[in-house]
């Protein structure tokens, strides 16, 4: 019997893992270790440099000595602050536990709050798998599409609709799993991958039996090392169900990389920034190949959905089925993971976490950077894709902030516009120029009207990062107009 | 009508071949296009040639005409736009007096168009520096507006890859080799990026010409 085996990665898609490896060994990279790389990897010295300086994980100076401070949002909300000799990081994703250190560590069982069918403890069977291997490909797909699943990576994409695109086109397709969470204040991939990753590498297996990839690739993020060592603990012992083992590639940090055309980039060596769309990845996305992009919770949807097929639909609202895992952080009592259906009210959730640490709740940052503020009067609305207000609130990736009496929601904001300003890839001038003029035009004495800089930002950037970037200024500017005056 | 065979452009019906801008700027109508350049594919950075298509707006460089059933090039939230995103990259630069290459002057004559003030003399850059390394041209920074032509042309016609546009963010320069100067770099002093600058940034050397 013929083992299945993956269509070897061209070589440049090496560059980021001789980065990682020249970047912890020298504490940096030089130019000259960043074109030993480049030489390597058979890539020109332009092309990886300009991919190599993109990343804000790599240092390109020796490292100022110093413990390290997360400076994320959540820690700052609850009193985070940079002592003499400190190095402030950006937010290390244990919101969970703010205020966190800046160091990445496993992420602890005790922040599962509320636990659903993705939560719960991984069982020891490959029931789903069976069940799915039990089947016709085509009657997996028929599955997958029938069941409603949609992205979980923020847009909300159907899951078996994609699938079928990629699988149209007739050629070797590659899947790609993007684990590159990299939105402050959400942590549920590396909650998946470090405390379920039965139920990931379950999904996993499934997607490749479905779509018979020739190349499988796991995109993990830069800084999540628990959840990568998580990965690679587990699947040696995998191949009753996996054909062969994915390859694992740690990033190298920034946000703009939650945009797909981005992580392919970052995959092929390139420099990570948006692709013009179309073509779309189903069509022509890793070096050309039709490409399937899922989140690590749409992949480890699937373990459920083949495990209890009728419990799936109707647990979430019309439009999308199942749950939601969402990562709540800030000025609440009980921070953590929350999986809940989705069609679930603002408010339950909140109710659920315990309230306010302080006084009253008087804000929730929904979507985090690319999402906006809600004051108490809209709790109601329940998580959904797409929008929860016109002014930028999104379900998205689930990262729910929250404010309390203590907090001051106009410096949020005005991290959350530094936050854009600086993850900001540079590709294109609305979002390069326009986001940091935002940040400045915010901090100006006199602001003067802010609307037509967000409508540009919003309607011209290129990408999803600008096109979002107005969201929290936007809904600050409505909900709280006197903050501004 | 039938769909994908031709399109309705500012009300009149004509064919729909190649992108969006190829068929307003075969039309006769004029919208900035300061990133597309005839010899290579669409980049989309440049935002400047907006337009509505279907009531969205879109950049025209980067839609297929056939995609699309009617393109207004001149609504009134299409021109405010493109003005916007012309601001900004107005802001960009130093107003300099250096003649640039064959296509020098279609920022300027952009800007000029649509009415777009130059920045004030004094303001603030965060691209400065002057690269005089090469025998043949130069490049200004301060004249720079990040729009990817010349590395288009350096790495994807030429396929020398001798410049990159490194950094992110504001920070993003075009930049040869790992942070080396041109003459440092394996630039074979093609001239592609001269050609392809629609701005003073990379200029030929005046002294070196016939």
């Amino acid at each position: 019997m013929s083992v299945p085996t993956a269509t070897a990665l061209p070589v440049r898609s090496g560059l980021l893992a001789g980065l990682h490896a020249r970047n912890s060994a020298d504490g940096w990279l030089s130019r000259d270790a960043v074109s030993e790389v480049a030489r390597a990897c058979r890539i020109p010295v332009a092309e990886a440099w300009e991919a190599a300086t993109s990343y804000p994980q790599f240092a390109f100076a020796p490292p100022i000595p110093g413990p390290q401070i997360c400076m994320g949002l959540s820690c700052v909300l609850n009193g985070a602050a940079l002592p003499d000799g400190a190095v402030a990081t950006g937010c290390q994703f244990r919101c969970f536990d703010a205020p966190a250190p800046g160091a990445d560590a496993a992420f602890p069982e005790a922040a599962i709050r509320v636990a659903g069918p993705l939560l719960e403890a991984d069982s020891d069977d490959w029931r789903g798998f069976e069940q799915a291997s039990a089947m016709s490909r085509d009657e997996a797909l028929a599955a997958v599409v029938g069941s409603g699943l949609r992205g979980r990576g923020g847009a909300y994409f159907p899951v078996g609709r994609k699938w079928e695109s990629a699988l149209a086109e007739q050629r070797p397709i590659a899947l790609v799993v993007n684990a590159e969470e990299g939105e402050p204040g959400v942590f549920k991939d590396r909650a998946l991958l470090g405390r379920r990753p039965r139920r990931f590498i379950e999904g996993l297996a499934i997607a490749m039996r479905v779509l018979a990839p020739a190349l499988t690739v796991v995109f993990v993020n830069g800084e999540a090392r628990a959840a990568r060592e998580s990965l690679e603990v587990i699947l040696p012992g995998c191949d009753a169900v996996l054909p062969y083992s994915p390859t694992v590639i740690s990033g190298g940090g920034g946000y703009v990389l939650g945009e797909e055309t981005t992580l392919l980039n970052a995959i092929e060596g390139r420099k990570p920034a948006p692709r013009l769309r179309p073509p779309y990845p189903v069509e022509s996305g890793l070096f050309g190949m039709p490409t399937v992009v899922n989140n690590v919770e749409t992949i480890a949807n699937l373990s459920v959905l083949f495990r209890n097929p009728e419990a799936f639909r109707p647990s979430g609202t019309d439009a999308v089925s199942g749950t939601k895992l969402l990562s709540l952080s800030g000025r609440i009592r009980r921070p953590g993971l929350y999986e809940v259906p989705l069609g679930t009210p603002l408010s339950d959730v909140l109710n659920m976490a315990g309230g306010p640490i302080v006084g009253d709740i008087t804000a929730a940052l929904v979507g985090g950077p690319s999402g906006g503020f809600l004051p108490p009067t809209e709790f109601g609305e329940v998580l959904r894709p797409g929008l929860m207000h016109p002014t930028g609130a999104v379900t998205g990736s689930g990262g729910i902030v929250v404010l309390d009496s203590s907090s001051d929601i106009r410096m949020a904001a005005l991290a959350m516009a530094a936050y854009n300003a600086e993850e900001s890839c540079g590709k294109c001038t609305p979002c390069r120029e326009g986001s940091p003029r935002l940040h400045a035009l915010l901090t100006a004495r006199s602001p003067g009207p802010l609307e037509p800089l967000l409508e540009v930002l919003g309607a011209a950037s290129l990408c999803g990062l600008g096109q979002m970037a107005p969201g929290p200024v936007r809904s600050a500017l409505f909900f709280w107009p006197e903050l501004f005056s | 009508m039938t769909s994908g065979s031709t399109l309705t452009l500012d009300g009149v019906v004509v064919p729909a071949a190649g992108s969006v801008l190829d068929v307003v700027l075969a039309a006769g109508v004029e919208l900035p296009h300061l990133c597309k350049d005839d010899n290579l594919p669409a980049i989309g950075a440049c935002r400047t040639c907006l337009v509505e298509a279907d009531g969205r707006i879109v950049a025209a460089c980067s839609v297929a005409a056939s995609s699309v059933r009617e393109v207004v090039s001149g609504s009134e939230r299409a021109v405010r736009l493109r003005r916007g995103v012309l601001e900004l990259t107005a802001a960009m630069v130093t107003p300099g007096d250096t003649s640039g290459g064959p296509l020098g002057v279609t920022f300027r004559d952009t800007l000029a168009r649509a009415g777009v003030a130059d920045s004030p003399p004094d303001a603030p850059q965060p691209r400065s520096h002057l690269d005089a390394s090469n025998s043949f041209f130069t490049f200004r920074e301060d004249d720079c507006i990040l729009c990817g032509r010349c590395v288009s042309a350096c790495q994807a016609l030429q396929h020398i890859s001798a410049i990159g546009m490194a950094g992110r963010g504001r920070a993003t320069r075009v930049t040869p080799g790992a942070d080396e100067t041109f003459r440092q770099s394996v630039c074979t002093s093609c001239g592609s990026c001269v050609a392809a600058c629609p701005t003073t940034a990379l200029s030929p050397r005046m002294e070196v010409r016939p």
